[in-house]
């Protein structure tokens, strides 16, 4: 192996479908989508017969996936790749097309594991209805594949993946989780669509600052916004390395406990930066839903209360900090 | 798929600039610190790291060779080391410097040949420098009020420069002047300026708030007479226009070095506050200060190591040929504004010992904070970028 930050033809020929597929696809329907709450089943089946986002894809090819959808559309991004970060541990049957499973990391310990079987209460997952759900709490994580309640919530983003509070009453544990990775997975998975999801929102500011005129000229060359604008572009860049860092690790087999919490709290931090003020470049414009970037900045908000939430992941990186070697290796 | 490991060939080279970092960068860089004075170019390490082919992390033979660019990663790698030790050393060292880029660059076979021949002495350690800055004329480098006459066989160079490093020990300054302010960058040209030239004068170290171990001098241009020889380039090479791209070109080079620079010395700040954590057993109680120390020392890693992912990535664009202006202005910008914040917790974690001197972390907070200013300040970084992105007209 030596240096390299060069994608190879597969990962570009995968990038470049899935970005086909968000603009020629998704991009049309992503207010219907919003408001049924669901992706059109028709898209579900096309996205799954691209085969891009299989068990087999691994991390990397899967972060440029959700990175591309999430930049039209977060929501359905979290629909599509049904199986999510899941899709490891439950084999085989969380491929076919229309297949959903949520990952809970369980931060505050709200479930009990008794004799076999898990009860708990977790107020969201981005999901009106599922095949299986996976629980993790601390180092111990069940699959459970029945005896869910999925009630509906009304969640401030991510409409059309879904959203209700999910309750375990007695639900049979069908197996352990054995992978310890499976957290690093997760946390890789949601940091790649806070990439995505801030791209958009920089995208469509951007432009909309290069068209609108104010005081004579496209508000973009305002310095105030001109250097905002690059400030964003630097947020988005900074956070798609730091997933592909930890993508990448995961694909080597490596533990990458570091790599994916720090990915999640960075991509979090430059997400939660690029939302509000993507927002904020288009004024009151952008506080109308006639323009999408109202919708990315709740996307991303919904995203970053993902996988235990963002503090999680700092929790995570703050316990091993003391420890942690950051020379040139 | 991407791969960031640093590698085996550079593991080699990056183990002698660390045994090297030890031993002598570190305990030079805060002792000059201590003496509010740059190491002089006659202290026997310079010498013995010169002989020992160690004074030129990007040397003469490097830069003069031709075919395929390596050494934009390498640059950035061994830049993060070498700061990682102490910047101010890493600035000091003999060598080309700054002065390099542009000889290599623009000088004509003839100039190469005569100038590069002091480096060739592997006995005594030599210096170049590169004199853009002004006391007028920082970031807005078009703006420089030096000229240049032509008289006879000569050019008579007026003006002044200002926070030159290396310049006073430096065999020959890279000197940039106009032949028409109203021409702007067009009227650009680059002088070599030797050591001893009549007209160089009032040579005169600068005080600095960090970076000690490294003179940055001002000068003045008194009717001072060029040989028409020393012209960089030669006149055909301002028939084709460039002039201000060398500079430029000079310039973009260095950004990603710069920001591993920053890098470095957060790095340096992280260890050390770690170090402190564990030596003054910080976090085997669990008070709630621990848990703040934990999640600073957590963000200063992670910011520093994103950061020095952009550095890679423009150091990588450098090194395929792909354009890397904005990439390298991204880097810069986010690498020396995370390292200044990155520093600045290191002295929260310290506590009191972090403010007083010989905490040695708030000679890192002022030593960092010039890695948002030379070779452009953050805000021309920012300026660079929206040009680009969204054609911020010029001026």
């Amino acid at each position: 192996m030596s240096f390299t930050l060069a994608l190879s033809d597969e990962e570009r020929l995968v990038q470049e479908t899935a970005r086909r597929f968000a603009e020629e696809r998704l991009l049309p329907r992503v207010r219907a989508h919003e408001q049924a709450r669901g992706v059109a089943p028709e898209l579900v089946r096309e996205f799954a017969a691209l085969g891009l986002a299989g068990a087999e894809a691994g991390a990397f090819v899967r972060a440029l996936v959700l990175e591309e959808l999430a930049a039209v559309d977060p929501g359905a991004a979290v629909a599509l790749d049904g199986a999510g970060p899941a899709g490891a541990v439950l084999g085989r049957a969380a491929e076919g097309a229309g297949f959903r499973a949520v990952v809970v990391d369980d931060v505050e310990e709200h479930f009990r594991f008794r004799d076999g079987a898990l009860d708990g209460d977790h107020p969201w997952v981005p999901a009106d209805r599922i095949d299986a759900a996976v629980v993790l709490q601390g180092d111990r994580g069940w699959i459970v594949r029945a005896g869910w309640q999925l009630t509906a919530v009304k969640p401030c983003g991510l409409e059309a993946a879904g959203a209700s509070r999910f309750v375990l009453v007695g639900a049979p544990i069908a197996s352990r989780v054995e992978d310890p990775r499976l957290r690093a997975h997760l946390r890789t998975w949601v940091a790649a669509l806070l990439v995505g999801a801030a791209r958009g929102a920089h995208r469509y500011a951007m432009r909309y600052a290069m068209e609108r005129t104010a005081f004579g000229r496209p508000i973009a060359h305002h310095q105030a916004l001109a250097f905002l604008i690059a400030d964003l572009a630097i947020a988005v860049d900074v956070a798609r390395l730091a997933v592909w860092r930890a993508a990448a690790a995961l694909d080597r087999g490596e533990p990458a406990e570091w790599e994916a919490a720090s990915a999640l709290v960075e991509a979090a931090e430059q997400a939660l930066f690029v939302g509000p003020n993507a927002v904020q470049i288009l004024g009151g414009h952008g506080f109308m839903k006639d323009h999408p970037v109202e919708k990315w900045m709740r996307d991303i908000r919904t995203l970053a209360g993902l996988a235990g939430g963002r503090d999680a992941a700092e929790f995570t990186t703050a316990a091993l900090a003391p420890e942690h070697e950051a020379g040139l290796r | 798929m991407i791969d960031l490991a640093v590698g085996a060939e550079l593991e080699a080279e990056l183990e002698g600039v660390r045994r090297l970092g030890r031993e002598f960068l570190r305990p030079l860089g805060i002792e000059a610190d201590r003496n509010a004075a740059p190491v002089p170019p006659d202290h026997p390490f310079f010498a013995m790291a010169w002989r020992m082919g160690l004074g030129q992390p990007l040397g003469v033979d490097e830069r003069a060779r031709a075919g395929p660019r390596i050494s934009a990663r390498r640059g950035v790698v061994l830049a993060e080391e070498m700061s990682y030790w102490d910047r101010g050393m890493s600035v000091a060292m003999p060598g080309l410097g700054l002065g390099g880029p542009p000889l290599i660059g623009m000088g004509t076979a003839e100039q190469k040949e005569r100038f590069l021949a002091p480096f060739r002495d592997r006995e005594r350690p030599h210096w170049a420098a590169f004199a853009m800055t002004e006391p007028g004329a920082g970031s807005d480098v078009a703006a420089i009020e030096t000229t240049a006459v032509r008289d006879g066989d000569a050019w008579v160079l007026r003006g002044a420069k200002t926070f030159i490093s290396n310049a006073m020990r430096a065999d020959w300054i890279v000197v940039w002047a106009t032949v028409d302010r109203s021409a702007g960058r067009a009227g650009h040209r680059a002088f070599i300026v030797e050591r001893g030239t009549p007209g160089l004068e009032d040579m005169r170290y600068e005080h600095k708030m960090g970076l000690i171990a490294y003179e940055s001098s001002s000068f003045t241009l008194r009717d001072c007479r060029v040989p028409a020889a020393n012209l960089l380039g030669g006149e055909r090479h301002y028939a084709e226009r460039a002039g201000f791209k060398g500079a430029m070109r000079s310039f973009n080079a260095t950004r990603p070095a710069i920001a591993a620079m920053a890098i470095g010395i957060a790095r340096s700040a992280y260890d050390a506050a770690r170090d402190f954590t564990h030596a003054h057993h910080v976090l085997d109680r669990p008070t709630p200060r621990a848990q703040r120390v934990r999640e600073k020392l957590a963000r200063m890693a992670r910011k520093l190591e994103v950061g020095r992912l952009l550095c890679w990535r423009a150091a990588y664009l450098a090194d395929v040929e792909q354009p890397n202006e904005v990439e390298a202005s991204m880097a810069k910008a986010f690498a020396a504004t995370s390292a200044q914040e990155a520093t600045g917790l290191a002295v929260d974690i310290l506590g009191d010992t972090g403010v007083t001197a010989h905490g040695y972390v708030e000679k890192l907070y002022r030593d960092v904070k010039a890695m948002d200013i030379v070779e452009g300040t953050g805000q021309i970084q920012r300026l660079v970028i929206a040009r680009r992105l969204v054609g911020l007209p010029n001026a």
